[in-house]
């Protein structure tokens, strides 16, 4: 518990520094994000950008813009979007959950059968499959992601229409809470293989390694002297210990996995954080950037945290010493 | 008097590789039967093919022989024909095994108390509060101090001799009528060594059992046997009771694995320390 | 399984015997040289292809959306504006290599550094670089690199230095790890008894022993390269001026419907190329670690 604690407050500052860095980086580079503003409306007149730069505080010295900018992110307060003109955080908020459903679903769909089919090919080693595993987690890594989403499309939503070809919802759609589910259900099913894919096939092979070590262990040799069946040694004396090195692996792969969905979400349209991300960086938004940056620098962190606890959940072993990376 | 599990004309295979040939023994209740061997002679195969776990976790096949067990109604069965449904009925329940890394043996991810009590609630069918009170009455048994805290403790968390206690606990808790012991002590300190084998000596006389022993150590051998079975390269090279071994032992090779426990004097007359005389033994 | 490790001594030539056993467990890898044959076919292609099939990728030379041995489209057919998509697969890698390969150089250069100063000097110095290794590693690596591309105005350099900037943590972490493990070895203290100075005990004495798992590592990250410039590429975040064959397909994704040629061929590239490293690496790591191998 101490630990955890120690590790909170560490990610705190850890997490400060990343919004300093995203600062100056932002706001030091070329480029004046008053110009691009008046772009849009005041076509450049001197007059309305100067306006703009007073407006939003541009001719401040940099560390009262820095320090006026980590107070209010403090508060949660990430500043107003130029484009937009809506607060930040409401923007991001909004189109959190969609990234949280696709990479959630995806993640989950890679671990459960990605530990199922190691688990099956590692007790038939010799198996032709136990082979093809090891052939398609380098293929399932090697394969561009969006690339990947594009074949879907074209195999399943346009070949054959099983799914739609992009967005999260049917707009035409008006029924119950159940009806708007199963929609969105439906919608999922491609982006979230596509960015599952890449992971499932991590996984098989990490849990096959994994679990072929611990077969040949002995407490498994005990739990079978014991009289248990099969099924028992394989599922509850095996799989515990052959899981450990996928949870841990999945936990920190969720940075690349936000990564995997700001491309995914472009391909099938979804409206998550990645398209938020991507629009942005076209539009030259840099408050939307920087507080998607952070959000996600955030939600890193934690889930590293969470990581943490649940390994220490699965393996009564780690008590002492924080497990990093 | 009938023996309970008696091993005729075994021969185990690892592919091209006989492990053990042609083996036969008889174990009787309340006897300890020791096999003794190099590591490699094939007296661990021997063990894991009385609870036919030869055939699983590894790729040994038990190519000829019986290994006849005498059933609680008293009948004689070959569990080499048992099939595996009857054997897990049998394994750990009446015929149980103890091994060499006690902290290997355990799995890491569950209590101790937990593991032991699996064993009781599958084969005697308690649930789990009367499971919870078998598991601590066999803690006392094997002389555990404080099992109720170190019921619910983690492997990790224990002494090699103490984890150890909870592989014998385990091994003994649904009364078996043959405990094999793989290197049960060879793992350990010798102090612990001592104790784990005077613990054995006694829950053998308190239960009744057989017990089978493995080992390399013609020392433990001295101290629990009463019947003594040599092997070397699969096969059987001398049998016997333990005092006729270790007395007048007629195998070149038994000789040599005597010759090889150094014993108390056997520096007499030296000043200084020096190495053990090696020993000799062409096969 | 407890692995002994064997310390080599420097002395025994950059890789000495174990290279030699590695170099040949590589080749009898069937996977790893078929790896290797493909990686040559690829860059072979890249170098000189467009000797052999020399069309401009692009100029328009047919009707849009033609696909392949429809009318008088090329092999691989022509995308939306008519231009020739064979042409632009044969042409399209080399934006992709040379990228991945300034940006893993940057990440070897940056990633072995900071990994081989902080894992042998240890103390305060560990733990500063390893914080801001912490920092960088909690950035999303693609939306990193987006926003220092789009600051700093798409071009091949600086594509290649956002994806090394946003790729090196993990290198240096091996790196830290490796020196860690193996600083305290005798040979080490042998060479520091020699007073050998701390420059050449790291490089000199150290790296060449840790070299094994950073090169099955630099190629998977080669790999892994790729793939992160054809992301930026499809985005619209590549070198405007150059030909990618992320950008082709990034172009095609408003018309992809209308041709599956103009996104599965460029794609299929990609493919090969970052199999192709990931076949190598793979073959490398069971060659360096032989009792590994089928994991």
């Amino acid at each position: 518990m101490k630990q955890i604690a120690a590790r909170i407050a560490w990610s705190a500052g850890l997490i400060l520094a990343v919004i300093v860095m995203c600062f100056s980086l932002i706001h030091l580079a070329p480029g004046d994000v008053a110009i691009v503003i008046a772009g849009d409306s005041g076509a450049g007149d001197p007059e309305v950008i100067a306006e703009i730069r007073e407006d939003l505080g541009l001719d401040d010295p940099f560390l009262v813009q820095l320090g006026g900018y980590v107070g209010d992110v403090v508060q949660g307060d990430l500043g107003t979007s130029y484009r937009f003109n809506e607060p930040v955080t409401d923007l991001i908020v909004t189109r959190l959950w969609p990234t949280f459903l696709l990479v959630g679903t995806a993640v989950s769909f890679a671990i459960v059968i990605g530990v199922l089919v190691g688990v099956f090919t590692a007790r038939r080693p010799e198996s032709p499959i136990s082979h093809g595993v090891t052939v398609f987690s380098l293929t399932g890594y090697s394969m561009p992601v969006f690339w990947t989403g594009l074949l879907l499309i074209i195999m399943f939503a346009s070949n054959v229409q099983w799914f739609p070809v992009s967005g999260m919802r049917d707009v035409r759609l008006d029924g119950n809470w159940l009806e708007e589910w199963v929609d969105i259900a439906h919608h999922l099913v491609l982006p979230s293989i596509t960015l599952g894919v890449i992971y499932l096939a991590q996984y098989s092979r990490l849990s096959r390694a994994s679990m072929l070590e611990v077969l040949q262990s002995d407490y498994v040799r005990t739990a079978r002297a014991k009289g248990l069946t099969e099924r028992r040694v394989v599922y509850k004396h095996a799989l515990r210990n052959a899981v450990i090195p996928v949870v841990t692996v999945a936990g920190l792969q969720f940075g690349q996995m936000l990564s995997g969905a700001l491309l995914v979400e472009t391909v099938f349209n979804w409206p998550g954080l990645g398209r938020l991300a991507a629009d942005s960086v076209f539009q030259r938004d840099a408050p939307v950037l920087l507080g998607i940056l952070i959000l996600s620098s955030t939600l890193v962190v934690i889930i590293n945290i969470l990581t943490d606890v649940v390994y220490r959940l699965i393996d009564p072993r780690i008590r002492v010493g924080a497990a990093t990376k | 008097m009938e023996p309970v599990l008696s091993v005729r004309g075994l021969t185990v295979t690892f592919g091209s590789f006989t492990a053990v040939e042609d083996v036969s023994f008889d174990i009787h209740a309340g006897q300890t039967l020791a096999v003794v061997g190099e590591s490699g002679s094939g007296k661990s195969v021997t063990a894991l093919s009385i609870m036919r776990l030869v055939e699983l976790g590894t790729r040994g096949k038990i190519e000829r022989g019986e290994i006849l067990f005498r059933a609680p109604d008293g009948e004689m069965i070959d569990l080499v024909q048992q099939p595996e449904g009857e054997m897990r009925a049998i394994r750990g329940n009446q015929i149980s095994m103890i091994f060499q890394e006690p902290l290997t043996s355990l799995n890491p991810v569950y209590s101790v108390g937990d593991q032991v009590a699996e064993a009781v609630i599958l084969h005697q069918g308690l649930d789990k509060e009367a499971a919870n009170e078998r598991v601590l009455e066999m803690f006392r048994l094997v002389r555990i101090p404080e099992a109720e805290k170190r019921m619910v403790q983690f492997p990790h968390e224990m002494s090699g001799g103490m984890r150890q206690r909870v592989m014998i606990a385990m091994a003994l808790s649904c009364d078996p009528k043959v405990l094999i012991a793989d290197e049960p002590t060879t793992a350990l300190d010798v102090t612990i060594q001592a104790q784990i084998l005077g613990l054995m000596r006694d829950l053998r006389e308190q239960t009744g059992a057989a017990v089978l022993i493995i080992t390399h150590d013609m020392g433990v051998v001295a101290e629990v046997a009463d019947d003594v079975v040599v092997m070397n390269r699969a096969n059987v090279v001398e049998r016997g009771p333990v005092t006729q071994i270790f007395e007048a032992a007629t195998e070149p090779y038994t000789r040599a694995l005597l010759a090889s426990v150094p014993r108390l004097g056997s520096m007499a007359g030296r000043d200084e320390p020096a190495p053990f005389d090696l020993v000799e033994y062409q096969p | 399984m407890t692995v002994p490790v064997t310390p080599v001594s420097p002395e025994q030539g950059d890789l000495g015997p174990p290279g030699r056993q590695a170099l040949r467990l590589f080749i009898r890898n069937k996977a790893a040289v078929f790896g290797l044959i493909l990686l040559v076919a690829i860059v072979f292609m890249t170098l000189f292809g467009s000797f052999f099939y020399d069309q401009d990728p692009s100029r328009i030379i047919a009707r849009p959306l033609q696909g392949p041995g429809e009318g008088d489209a090329p092999a691989f057919g022509t995308d939306y504006l008519g231009r020739d998509v064979l042409a632009g697969v044969v042409n399209g890698g080399s934006t992709s290599l040379t990228v991945a390969l300034v940006a893993v150089l940057l990440v070897a250069v940056i990633g072995v550094s900071i990994g081989a100063v902080s894992g042998y000097y240890g103390g305060w110095i560990d733990v500063a670089l390893m914080r801001v290794t912490e920092m960088f590693q909690v950035l999303p690596a693609l939306l990193f690199a987006m926003v220092i591309v789009a600051l700093f105005e798409p071009s091949t350099r600086s594509v290649s230095v956002a994806i090394g900037l946003a790729s090196w943590p993990q290198t240096a972490r091996l790196t830290r790890a490796e020196f860690l493990r193996l600083k305290n070895l005798e040979f080490v203290k042998a060479a520091r008894a020699s007073g050998a100075s701390d420059f050449r005990i790291i490089w000199g004495v150290i790296f060449p022993n840790a070299l094994p798992p950073l090169i099955v590592s630099i190629t998977l990250i080669m790999g892994a390269a790729i793939l992160f410039e054809s992301g930026l590429a499809f985005l619209g975040l590549g070198d405007p001026n150059s030909q990618s064959w992320g950008l082709m397909i990034g172009l095609s994704r408003q018309t992809f419907l209308n041709g599956w040629w103009t996104v599965t061929f460029p794609g299929m590239a990609i493919f090969a190329t970052v199999l192709s490293f990931s076949l190598i690496g793979d073959g490398l790591q069971d060659a360096f670690n032989p009792k590994l191998r089928g994991r």
